[in-house]
């Protein structure tokens, strides 16, 4: 941890190199403006962990937004992105419209979960970086190389108590779509499938039932929204919104931002599903 | 850590009007994050009396066996149905009882008195401190929430219609600020010679 | 030399265990200072509002203390949490904007400004201001925009916005009577939600003032007074002269006002 400190408390920052044309940025590409003030203390982590950390200590001071479900999946016809919007902390839901995709670019879309700062700032940052690799090479980054850099980064902060648990998605050059789940653990895990958050069993149960490779478009899309659906209505720290987005092979084509409200009554009215509901007294 | 107040959710909030009150209570029986059952309603009645229970599950049944017991042998007894008042001395005694290992519910007592017409609420801690209230009283995951907007929307004297609407207007909203209460309620609105109860449609997430 | 003094908890050969190590985690920097502040923005005003209550446990430190803050360029900025980190925090972000100024020859957008301040509250990610913050100002076309934080920079542009110590009992007050949850048509059997309207400013004052009054029933760590800023559109308050040619014209030209009021102090 000393040497986190050392390495991250003072400005030692600014003595790193501008970024050469070809050098890899993959694997050197910390911020060179950001210094993050840390506490004056032997182990940042550890106060930063009772300061904040709700889960095991109920009575932290500074609660962040938990809860979440967020899923992802690749098909023949590109990616689907759905989430739900719930911020919660503790029981108390502080907001029930949280923009849980975030549009780094027309081409890439991440998904928050954990720490919503740490989504919000670091994929943001990572737009950056993309936007440069753009102007480096003249081509877009591809998803694999996007999706490095931004797990690199948060390894070089394991440890010191980031919270991110993110689904990076979109199209890369030539076309070719990409789904990577990255965490704040270090993990950069490829697939075609990934729910993540708080619902994200719930998620998977709908999703798994219903997921084929030769899914239309309109079939990949009613699936995304029934699996948030159902993660929003069994896990009380999902609920909210349903924010829909599609991934083609020109970019990313939004969906709509939905009230599960009138959708859960329509599914249940008109298709007879969730009957566990009752709609009158016995 | 886990706390037995907040394990199961749920939540109940009784108001007094003109000749008249309501009790209502939220349809949610969860385990933490999880939702078990969406039709666990926490208002029982023993003749003319209604008692609201929010807690921890378990202590909810019990305690509706326990009072179910005590207020027909009441009846046996006295010949005749128990008052709103008895009622609230009934619940407190026997919440006392436990005074060092108490039941971990936090109950809501309304109804008419038969005898005088007048409308009583009042509430209790888990161990029997009686809230006399001539306003509201509230309980539960939401209370913060539930003593936020009552206390906005809470006028004297409403009708029963008119209190019916602020009832609901007031758990509904509340509802949706807590994650562990809604998934569906109760209403009850009780004057001197009649009780409707209604089911409201609520956000199911 | 030879005589040695026993130092306090000096134990000489005995095994350090759990509890004689030192406890670094004793080292506790924040306190919490209570209190309540609320944001509205609507078609062409913005509202914060906050009580004058600064308290720490059950005693009173003082009952004039002001929450929100003008920091120049035609925004406002409301602070609840620890009052030190927070004024801390409007120092810093009223000295930006001005610098923002003094640079670029021109007054800071209220959407640039969000981002700014979402950087200054995550470069302190690691070691957190103990302060949740609301930014108010008219944007580039004179909308009430408010932008709500958590303590380490997430943000959001929002209608309505309660933060602090009754913040669980304003909201969903608000949530009722500002986006009108849970009303419906009357006679649409609960199919129809009730239509959502542009409230006015005044409309929306006595709300704020309704829903304080509540919250101070209700809640020790809030009362005493409330204070009322406002951003409208190219007015100032009433009875306040002003040059015309005196005034630069802000992003969004918006022109701040501030009224104070009684709340209850028991």
């Amino acid at each position: 941890m000393d040497a986190l400190v050392s390495k991250y408390g003072g400005s030692d920052l600014d003595d790193l190199n501008i970024l050469e044309e070809d050098e890899d940025e993959v694997t050197s590409s910390l911020p060179q403006s950001v210094s993050f003030i840390l506490p004056p203390i032997d182990s940042p982590a550890k106060f930063l962990r009772a300061m904040t950390d709700d889960h095991t200590n109920p009575s932290a001071p500074i609660k962040l937004k938990h809860g979440t479900t967020t899923l992802a999946f690749k098909y023949q016809g590109g990616v689907i992105v759905c989430t739900d919007s719930r911020a919660t902390q503790g029981s108390w839901i502080a907001s029930q419209t949280v923009k849980k995709v975030i549009e780094i670019n027309p081409y890439l879309l991440g998904t928050m979960a954990g720490g919503a700062a740490d989504c919000q700032y670091w994929l943001t940052y990572l737009g950056m970086e993309c936007r440069l690799h753009q102007l480096r090479h003249k081509r877009l980054i591809s998803v694999a190389a996007a999706s490095k850099i931004l797990a690199n980064l948060v390894y070089s902060y394991k440890g010191m108590g980031l919270s991110m648990g993110t689904m990076l998605t979109g199209v890369g050059h030539g076309g070719v779509f990409g789904l990577y789940y990255v965490d704040s653990d270090g993990n950069r895990v490829e697939g075609n499938l990934f729910c993540v958050g708080s619902g994200q069993t719930f998620a998977y149960g709908v999703l798994d039932r219903g997921y084929k490779w030769d899914l239309t478009d309109e079939e990949a899309l009613e699936l995304g929204r029934r699996s948030i659906l159902a993660a929003t209505h069994r896990d009380a720290y999902s609920g909210g919104y349903l924010n829909l987005y599609h991934i083609q092979k020109d970019g990313w084509v939004h969906h709509g931002f939905d009230d599960t409200n009138p959708v859960f009554w329509k599914q249940k009215l008109e298709k007879g599903e969730f009957q566990n509901v009752s709609t009158s007294l016995d | 850590m886990s706390n037995p107040f907040t394990l199961n959710g749920g939540a109940c909030l009784a108001m007094a009007g003109k000749d008249c009150v309501a009790i209502a209570c939220d349809l949610r029986l969860g385990q933490q994050a999880l939702t078990l059952s969406n039709n666990f309603p926490k208002i029982f009645n023993y003749g003319d009396v209604f008692l609201g229970l929010t807690g921890l599950a378990t202590d909810v049944q019990t305690m509706h066996s326990l009072f179910r017991y005590k207020v027909n042998l009441y009846r046996l007894r006295e010949e005749r149905e128990i008052e709103p008042e008895t009622m609230a001395n009934l619940v407190s005694s026997s919440l006392y009882e436990r005074r060092f290992g108490p039941y971990f519910v936090s109950p809501v007592v309304a109804g008419i008195n038969q005898r005088t017409g007048k409308p009583f609420i009042c509430g209790f801690d888990s161990i029997g401190c009686i809230d006399f209230a001539k306003d509201f009283i509230v309980s539960g995951t939401a209370s913060d929430q539930l003593f936020g907007v009552a206390e906005g929307l809470w006028e004297p004297d409403l009708e029963p219609e008119d209190l019916f609407e602020t009832v609901s207007q007031t758990l509904l909203n509340s509802l949706d600020r807590d994650a562990l209460a809604g998934w569906g309620a109760h209403v009850y609105i009780i004057t001197k010679d009649k009780v409707t109860k209604r089911l409201l449609r609520t956000r199911q997430d | 030399m030879a005589s040695s003094y026993l130092l306090p908890h000096s134990q000489p050969n005995v095994h350090p265990t759990t509890a004689s190590q030192p406890r670094q985690h004793h080292w506790s920097p924040y306190t919490e200072n209570g209190g309540c502040i609320l944001g509205i923005a609507g078609k062409d005003y913005v509202i914060i509002a906050g009580d004058t209550r600064s308290s720490e446990g059950y005693s009173i430190n003082t009952r004039t203390a002001r929450k929100v803050y003008d920091i120049g360029s035609g925004l406002i900025l409301g602070v609840v949490g620890m009052s030190a980190d927070g004024e801390e925090l409007v120092r810093k972000v009223a000295r930006k904007i001005d610098d923002y100024k003094r640079n670029h020859d021109k007054h800071i957008t209220v959407a640039a400004a969000a981002v700014m301040l979402s950087r200054i509250l995550y470069q302190k990610r690691f070691f957190p201001y103990y302060c949740q913050p609301l930014l108010g100002g008219l944007d580039e076309e004179g909308v009430g925009a408010i932008y709500s934080y958590d303590y380490v920079g997430s943000f959001e542009r929002e209608q309505s916005r309660a933060y602090g110590a009754a913040a669980s009992l304003i909201t969903p007050f608000l949530d009722n009577q500002i986006n009108f949850k849970n009303q419906f048509v009357p006679g649409s059997n609960g199919e129809e939600p009730r239509p959502k309207v542009d409230l006015s400013k005044e409309q929306v004052e006595k709300i704020v003032k309704d829903a304080f009054t509540s919250a101070v029933e209700r809640h020790i760590e809030v009362g005493d007074g409330l204070q009322l800023v406002t951003i409208v559109k190219g007015v100032r308050a009433e009875g306040e002269e002003e040059d015309e040619d005196e005034r630069e014209k802000t992003a969004g030209g918006g022109v701040i006002s501030e009224v104070m009021s009684d709340l209850k102090k028991d």
